[in-house]
């Protein structure tokens, strides 16, 4: 009966954490309908110009992205040999944890007015050109995350491919238009839909990257615009309006998403590009090499270079003078600790209901269906939006600047919650299928089972899953520049009041160094939680 | 005649090595242990692996006396047939077909009597419309067979493939095999692990073993070998 109670406790209090603080956001939400002047906002054109943004750029940046990582894929398909090739698969599987501020901050080393295009423009002959703010910019960061993510996926599909298939192409002759048309389409344009709803979502609700490279008139989301009516203007109001209408859009993006299909897992890619032999007849032409090349240089160019930028940018002389500044140090413990709680927070949490769905799903399956749901309330209730709701309900009872680190940690978690719980939960499914009858015969149970049995098989999915959730509450830069404080401060948050006040040389020194801190995270998580490699 | 002259490769760490000549018009059955060497027998004919660096007068393939060994994959006078993913999963049966004549899936009004011809001889004339998913493993291989004989290439090359079907349908598809040859006079190799199969399909056996060609002769002889390879492969049983 104990073993009963203390799973019980386990997961109310997983429960708690996640309803509570989406229940003070609503609550706070719903205690200013009154105030809100709703057909006065309707009325702004200024609302409207903003929802007008947000779905545009997140549709060019959907539309650019999915066509460049489909000749991005083909191209990797086609170039088994091609020397840089392990490079770009390992850039592209770490571009995901990259922060947003150091994506950024690449691409204005690369694009800005002083940036090595504008550089090349020069020396060309040309007048440098500023077009890294806004619009254009916002797309280079949206495609610099989701390029490599949409192009491993589809890489995959293509390596999937069997090779008799390829065998009986080249057997018949098919031309690269023919592949194309009878074999690559067929096997890509099913996963085509939900990659496109997964990556709009994505750009929908990119917070970071558009304060920092739009955040002007022309080029504001309804989340910066959320994130200026409560720093700039002070008006909760407006703030719990377009909060509001932000939902209600994200609530519609995640229920065309599911009507498309099951949603893929972003991080389902892992180890692809390791197929050594193209059996593909279409390797050989020079046009077809030309092509590639042409197509890998660009893709070297939108996701390499911001990245080797910002390395070179780090190596200056101000290397002592940011190190020995205690500011920095403590931004970097801050980090860390937002980093490893957040990780540990949410698989905590996602233990929790995968026990409960567990139990239910074997009498109450509609009870296990909704566990799932609870787990991905963040998609329809995005960081910063969750973020502003705590913001305001908790502000008339705690000095919510003295907390901001507890509440990055909190939201940080319930976002690595969908993808952790479903981590969890096809392990469990897994784990169950295969060994509980054995389990019951040998009677192994309780801590011994979780020990001999459980941990083996769940830990490289976890070890994955919490390396993951770790490097990007690293980089978080959402919920801390709402929240923020000139007293608490993360290195993202750091990096972001260096990147403005133009101290070109300790920003670059911070950015390795935030860029290391994910990294590493990510890569040394992933191995000793994962545990050694087959 | 197929001629291979000392035919050399090496995939990882295995090398393989064939020296062998086969008469045409025939069936032939391709036998052996699991990574022996069987599939990449026919993968060399096929032109899918590369044989190593030639010397002069070795590494080199005949049929019918013409070098196929400089020809890409698509020009040589062959048909390749495997276990499965044999058909284009989006096409209909008959544009799988169509595919071994044209890839772009135009045919004059006398290639599609052919079409309908091949579909007819190997029983699908009613299954013209229907997607691969929606046929029996046994109706996807006879696919596969239509479009082989639709190519009219006069050397099938069939990897083990009707494994995967029941006894009883497999017989069916041996027996579909062995007229079709016979009519359209074919010669193939099949890679087959069923020494009856191979008894039923065969006038001759190549065993191969270690990468080699271990021993030739008729299916009967092959049946009553005392060769210690060949009795272990086959087993009591047998």
């Amino acid at each position: 009966m104990f073993k009963l109670r203390s799973w019980h406790a386990f997961s109310g209090i997983s429960f708690l954490l996640v309803l509570l603080p989406l229940l003070t956001a609503v609550g706070a939400f719903l205690s200013y309908t009154e105030q809100a002047q709703w057909s006065l906002y309707m009325q702004e054109s200024y609302t409207w110009r903003v929802v007008w943004f947000s779905w545009w750029q997140a549709t060019l940046s959907t539309v650019i992205s999915l066509v460049l990582a489909l000749l991005v894929a083909r191209s990797l398909a086609r170039r088994t040999h091609f020397i840089g090739r392990w490079l770009m698969l390992r850039c592209f599987s770490v571009a995901l944890v990259v922060p947003s501020i150091i994506a950024v901050y690449g691409i204005i080393l690369l694009h800005g007015k002083q940036g090595y295009m504008n550089q090349l423009w020069h020396w060309l002959g040309g007048q440098p050109r500023s077009y890294v703010y806004g619009l254009v910019g916002i797309l280079l960061a949206h495609v610099f995350f989701n390029l490599p993510l949409a192009a491993r996926i589809l890489l995959q599909r293509l390596e999937a491919i069997a090779p008799e298939t390829w065998r009986l192409s080249s057997q018949l002759g098919m031309s690269s238009t023919d592949l194309w048309r009878h074999i690559e389409w067929p096997h890509l344009k099913g996963v085509l839909p939900q990659l496109a709803a997964m990556i709009f979502a994505l750009c929908f609700t990119s917070f970071a990257i558009v304060m920092t490279l739009g955040g002007g008139p022309k080029a504001t989301t309804i989340e910066v615009a959320i994130f200026q009516a409560i720093r700039f203007d002070f008006d909760m109001a407006k703030a719990v309006y377009l909060s509001l209408l932000q939902i209600l859009f994200c609530g519609f993006i995640l229920w065309c998403g599911l009507r498309l299909g099951r949603p893929i897992d972003m991080f389902a890619s892992q180890g692809v590009g390791h197929s050594q032999l193209s059996l593909r007849p279409d390797t050989q032409s020079l046009m077809g090499k030309l092509h590639d090349t042409a197509v890998l240089l660009l893709a070297t160019l939108l996701v390499l270079v911001p990245l080797v930028a910002v390395v070179i940018a780090g190596i200056n002389d101000a290397w002592l003078q940011v190190l020995i500044d205690v500011r920095l140090w403590r931004a970097f413990v801050n980090s860390l600790w937002v980093a490893l709680s957040s990780a540990l927070l949410s698989l905590l949490m996602a233990w929790g209901l995968v026990l409960a769905q567990r139990y239910w799903r074997r009498h109450h399956p509609f009870a296990a269906e909704a566990v799932e749901w609870t787990g991905s309330i963040i998609l329809v209730v995005p960081p910063l939006v969750l973020a502003t709701g705590l913001f305001i309900g908790l502000r008339p009872h705690v000095d919510v600047f003295a907390i901001n680190l507890y509440v990055v940690v909190l939201v940080n978690s319930l976002m690595g919650l969908p993808y952790m719980l479903r981590v969890l939960s096809v392990a469990y499914i897994k784990v169950s299928s295969d060994y509980d009858r054995l389990c019951s015969s040998l009677a192994i149970y309780g801590w011994q089972r979780l020990h001999q049995v459980e941990w083996p098989i769940l830990r490289r999915p976890i070890g994955l899953a919490m390396a993951l959730v770790a490097a990007m509450s690293a980089g978080d830069l959402g919920v801390v520049a709402l929240f923020g404080s000139p007293d608490i401060q993360t290195l993202p948050l750091l990096m972001y009041q260096r990147l403005g006040s133009y101290q070109a040389d300790a920003a670059g020194v911070t950015a390795v160094l935030l860029l290391g801190l994910s990294l590493t995270l990510f890569l040394v998580l992933e191995r000793v939680l994962g545990g050694p490699r087959d | 005649m197929i001629e291979l002259k000392h035919v050399r490769c090496g995939i990882g760490e295995q090398q393989f090595h064939y020296d062998l000549q086969l008469p045409e018009g025939e069936i032939v059955a391709v036998m052996g242990a699991s990574g022996a060497g069987k599939s990449t027998l026919l993968n060399l004919l096929a032109g899918f692996v590369k044989p190593d660096s030639q010397v002069h007068g070795e590494g080199e393939i005949y049929l019918g006396g013409e070098r196929v060994d400089t020809l890409e994959p698509s020009q040589r006078p062959m048909t390749s047939l495997f276990q499965e993913h044999n058909l284009f999963a989006h096409m209909s049966v008959y544009q799988n077909l169509a595919l071994g004549i044209r890839s772009n899936l135009k045919l004059t009004t006398q290639e599609q009597r052919q079409v309908e011809q091949a579909l007819e001889q190997v029983g699908l004339a009613n299954m013209a419309g229907r997607l691969p998913k929606q046929l029996s493993g046994g109706q996807r291989q006879r696919v596969a067979l239509g479009r082989a004989l639709v190519r009219r290439k006069p050397l099938l090359l069939l990897d083990e493939p009707f494994s995967a079907l029941d006894p009883a349908l497999r017989h069916d598809m041996t027996m579909l095999l062995k007229t079709l040859c016979q009519q359209h006079q074919l010669s193939a190799l099949v890679v087959t692990h069923e020494p009856r199969d191979a008894l039923a399909l065969a006038q001759q056996v190549v065993f191969i073993a270690q990468g080699r060609v271990h021993w030739q002769g008729t299916s009967e002889d092959f049946l009553q070998q005392t060769d210690a390879g060949i009795k272990a492969y086959l087993g009591e049983n047998c």
